[in-house]
């Protein structure tokens, strides 16, 4: 018989193997429109052995969003230094959700469209951006470096631009990744709006 | 990377603990000025504000995601 311990650490690698490649189906599905069972055949386990780590598909949506916003957050995190420029900031910001562009732009087109708990933790993710963003912000407002402005607009300024570009990636992108194509450009552009002539 | 359990943030540097401590499980910012974690009303008040403040949002849409937010940390888990 398996010992527990070692029981647990199977059960442990099985179910961030789902997270994994739960990740990976619904950046390409959507998070409406994939399948428990699109999960289960990729995974290559049985249907009811998502339902054994999660016991609905909301609970596995929020844990794989969760997971998706740890990693984002800790990676933001390791990309700034606490004496960051906004030009940094915004290149790291980038750089971050880079690494996830498909499922990070399946998460905020579809975020209207989920239940409450996927929706809180977009709200989440935006404020750990938010956070970095804002401290840098304020900090050069005060340097007289950028214009003074509620910084709300100027965080949901960024942020909807950004969003803008991914949400219409088929137009902009078509054959590859959005980010690596205008990230430079967006950056710059919005820079110049913000900075103090 | 420790977590802080009543907020969340990752803590990478010794400041980021609540009163530069890094064995204690919160962070500067969920600490009281005498070092002591904030109350479960503190933190939604505050984190609240902050959503407003740095999103924009609704202050009732704002208090809900907070709710909603607090309910998934460790500290604050039912």
């Amino acid at each position: 018989m398996m010992p527990d311990t070692q029981r647990r650490k199977q059960k442990l690698q099985t179910r961030e193997h789902l997270i994994e490649v739960a990740l990976y189906q619904l950046a390409k599905g959507g998070l409406v429109a994939t399948r428990t069972s699109d999960i289960a055949n990729a995974a290559k386990v049985a249907h009811g052995t998502i339902f054994a780590h999660f016991p609905t598909r909301e609970i596995l949506l929020d844990a794989v969003i969760d997971e998706f916003g740890m990693r984002i957050t800790k990676r933001l995190h390791e990309l700034v230094s606490s004496n960051c420029g906004m030009k940094e900031l915004l290149e790291a910001h980038l750089r971050g959700i880079g690494e996830y562009e498909a499922f990070y732009t399946r998460l905020v087109s579809e975020g209207h469209l989920l239940h409450e708990s996927a929706r809180n933790s977009l709200i989440m993710i935006q404020s750990a951006i938010s956070f970095h963003l804002i401290q840098a912000a304020e900090g050069e407002m005060e340097a007289c470096k950028i214009r003074r402005m509620p910084v709300n607009l100027l965080f949901n300024t960024w942020i909807g631009l950004i969003h803008y570009y991914l949400i219409n990636g088929d137009l902009f992108a078509p054959d590859g990744s959005v980010l690596e194509r205008y990230s430079g450009q967006l950056v710059e552009h919005y820079m110049n709006l913000i900075r103090k002539d | 990377m420790k977590m802080c359990i009543a907020c969340g943030m990752p803590m990478k540097t010794q400041k980021d603990f609540a009163m530069g401590d890094e064995k204690r499980d919160y962070c500067i910012y969920c600490a009281r000025p005498d070092g002591t974690m904030q109350s479960y009303e503190e933190k939604l008040e505050s984190m609240t504000g902050f959503i407003v403040k740095t999103q924009g949002l609704d202050e009732k849409a704002a208090q809900n995601a907070a709710k909603g937010m607090l309910a998934k940390l460790p500290a604050w888990k039912v």
